[in-house]
């Protein structure tokens, strides 16, 4: 902005202007982007008996981590102790007896995403590398399909999933999960890949390939490095949507065994017994980590959503 | 040099070498997305009901008839269509906004955009809640903010007011897929070429006209690309209807994804159900040729 002013056709009402616009749009999109999440975060600090004040109370008279408590000191399996609230009364801060399920939901979910990034990495960079690189035929037709596979609803698997996974014996067990959301989240993971390894020169391939490399050390010692944002991303991109599954999740699980956080929170939510204080503080627990990974590797996501786009 | 170099490419061994390679991803979506998908079209010609798994007779296009004439199925496409639109075009006109913004200079930019993908990182179970919340009509804080501000004199019924239901979902829906889509369009504003403004501007058109016939002409890819992804996500959209209204009231948000799932699991009719997802999974690949071709012609 300092620039313009220096330009002498410039008058200076119209930057005045400008910057207070910009400064007006950029309140009214944070207001729109955070105002629902803060409001989450600031019931999650009241108690049963504040968060039913009408009007609402925007900022915690008595802040209380009384909600994250309950939650961290339940006894997983058995429940949180019902013991009535600190202020003597009862009056909707009701702690579930199932408040114990979500910090064991919380490392169901940990796993899965974890094993499902690996998995990823795993099945994605090979075939994006022979996708952008290795001219043979069928080469469009790959990753059409791949593409493809994407566009079919979750909701339209859920039946013969279901049916499958019943057969095997994999109802209620982790092992549904990491298979079906590796299915879910590779398609996009080939395609980001794909689009990295494509701009990075063919002669850099080949130069190696004369050299005497194979194709796993070209691929491994020379693309990998190269690829490495692309690789953070995909890995985000892959945990997230793990993290978030609600769908299949709900088909799947049945029990503590393999339950994973959305499938808690949204027991909770069904709960009409559930104050929604208690509800929000199971909710930011859930937002939390995403929600730092999409802050701190903002760059990243971007660059990785927008794969390919540069080029179109 | 290049065409000289791709007879070498040609090789029945790269052809080797490629197959090694995709193998496992072949593998992994054959068995997890193409078998299902073709069990359940398997499924869809049979009367498979769970509440009595040993008998099932084949039933040829029964199933799809039945759906294709059962009203409640009808209505729910009609209401999947409506969600759609109002859908698409919020997020369009949202994220239009953002990207203009975003793709400014200013001090606290970046900022901005980093807390722009809070919204799309979030589950969408909590997006629920979180709505769910808002919009409650005792204590919520749609309600205690329009007391407050006195645009209402009595609190309102939100979600359960059959009128509003599909609207404020809709809402819901996208507050959460506004970051995406501003990403997608910001990245097609910084590609517009700087010459053509320029022109704009020795021809004297002011900013507006320069919006109106630089700006808009050149995101037409850009908003191609999110409407029809936004519309494939919006038509298969499950989980706000699962936590804020379950389909109600009274079938005011019964979706076509709600309705395949209490066809499936709450009735256990698993035949009619397969039947709604395939023309459900039909539809979409159909919506969105144009979109895989698009995306597959930039790698």
């Amino acid at each position: 902005m300092t620039i313009v002013v220096n330009t002498p056709s410039r008058p200076l009402l119209p930057i005045v202007v400008r910057g207070c616009g910009l400064a007006v749009a950029s309140l009214l999109l944070l207001f729109y982007l955070l105002a629902p999440v803060a409001w989450l975060a600031s019931s999650s600090l009241q108690t049963g008996r504040e968060i039913v004040s009408v009007p609402p109370h925007w900022i915690p008279d008595h802040p209380t981590l009384r909600n994250f408590k309950a939650i961290f000191s339940a006894i997983p399996g058995l429940g949180a102790s019902e013991a009535p609230a600190p202020d003597g009364t009862n009056s909707g801060g009701f702690i579930p007896s199932t408040a114990g399920n979500l910090l064991p939901a919380m490392l169901n979910s940990l796993i899965v995403a974890s094993i499902v990034v690996l998995l990823n990495l795993i099945v994605g960079v090979p075939a994006a590398y022979a996708i952008a690189k290795i001219r043979f035929r069928g080469r469009n037709l790959a990753l059409y399909t791949v593409l493809a596979t994407r566009v079919i609803p979750d909701i339209a698997l859920v039946v013969p999933f279901f049916l499958v996974v019943r057969k095997l014996g994999l109802l209620d067990s982790l092992t549904s999960l990491i298979v079906t959301y590796l299915a879910i989240t590779v398609p996009f993971s080939v395609f980001v890949l794909a689009s990295t390894f494509e701009q990075l020169p063919d002669d850099l391939d080949r130069a190696a390939r004369v050299d005497g490399c194979s194709r796993s050390q070209v691929l491994l010692r020379i693309f990998l490095p190269l690829a490495r944002p692309a690789l953070v991303a995909v890995g985000l991109f892959a945990f997230l949507a793990s993290w978030n599954e609600f769908l299949l999740a709900l088909m799947f699980t049945q029990t503590a065994a393999s339950q994973t956080l959305p499938i808690i929170v949204a027991a909770f939510t069904s709960d009409f017994t559930v104050s929604f204080s208690f509800l929000n503080a199971a909710g930011v627990l859930a937002v939390l980590p995403p929600a730092i990974l999409a802050v701190v590797f903002e760059r990243y996501i971007v660059s990785g959503l927008t794969a390919g786009a540069v080029k179109g | 040099m290049a065409a000289a170099v791709s007879g070498r490419y040609r090789l029945p061994h790269e052809e080797r070498a490629a197959l090694g390679l995709l193998a496992p991803l072949a593998l992994v979506l054959m068995a997890v997305t193409l078998f299902p998908i073709l069990y359940s079209l398997w499924i869809s010609f049979y009367g498979l009901n769970l509440r009595r798994p040993n008998r099932m007779p084949f039933v040829g296009f029964d199933n799809y008839l039945s759906v294709l004439t059962n009203p409640q199925f009808l209505e729910s496409v009609g209401r999947t269509a409506i969600f759609s639109v109002i859908s698409v075009i919020a997020v369009s006109i949202l994220a239009l906004l953002a990207a203009l913004l975003l793709n400014q200079e200013f001090p606290g930019r970046r900022i901005l955009s980093a807390c722009l993908l809070i919204p799309w990182a979030i589950p969408s179970v909590v997006n629920g809640l979180m709505w769910k919340w808002i919009y409650d009509a005792n204590y919520g804080a749609l309600n205690g903010a329009l007391l407050q501000l006195g645009f209402i004199d009595a609190a309102m019924v939100w979600l359960g007011d059959a009128n509003k239901t599909l609207g404020l979902i809709a809402n819901a829906f996208v507050w959460k897929e506004v970051p995406l889509a501003s990403v997608l369009l910001l990245v097609n504003l910084k590609a517009i070429p700087a010459d053509l403004y320029a022109a704009a501007r020795v021809d004297g058109a002011p900013a507006w006209r320069r919006f109106l016939h630089v700006t808009l002409p050149a995101l037409r890819p850009g908003f191609m690309l999110v409407a029809v992804y936004e519309a494939m996500m919006a038509v298969r959209h499950f989980d706000l209807f699962f936590l804020l209204t379950e389909g109600g009231p009274g079938g005011a948000s019964d979706v076509v994804a709600w309705r395949i799932y209490v066809e499936t699991f709450r009735n256990l009719s698993f035949g009619t159900g397969a039947a709604m997802s395939y023309i459900l999974a039909v539809a979409t690949l159909l919506m969105s040729y144009g979109l895989i071709r698009a995306l597959a012609q930039r790698v």
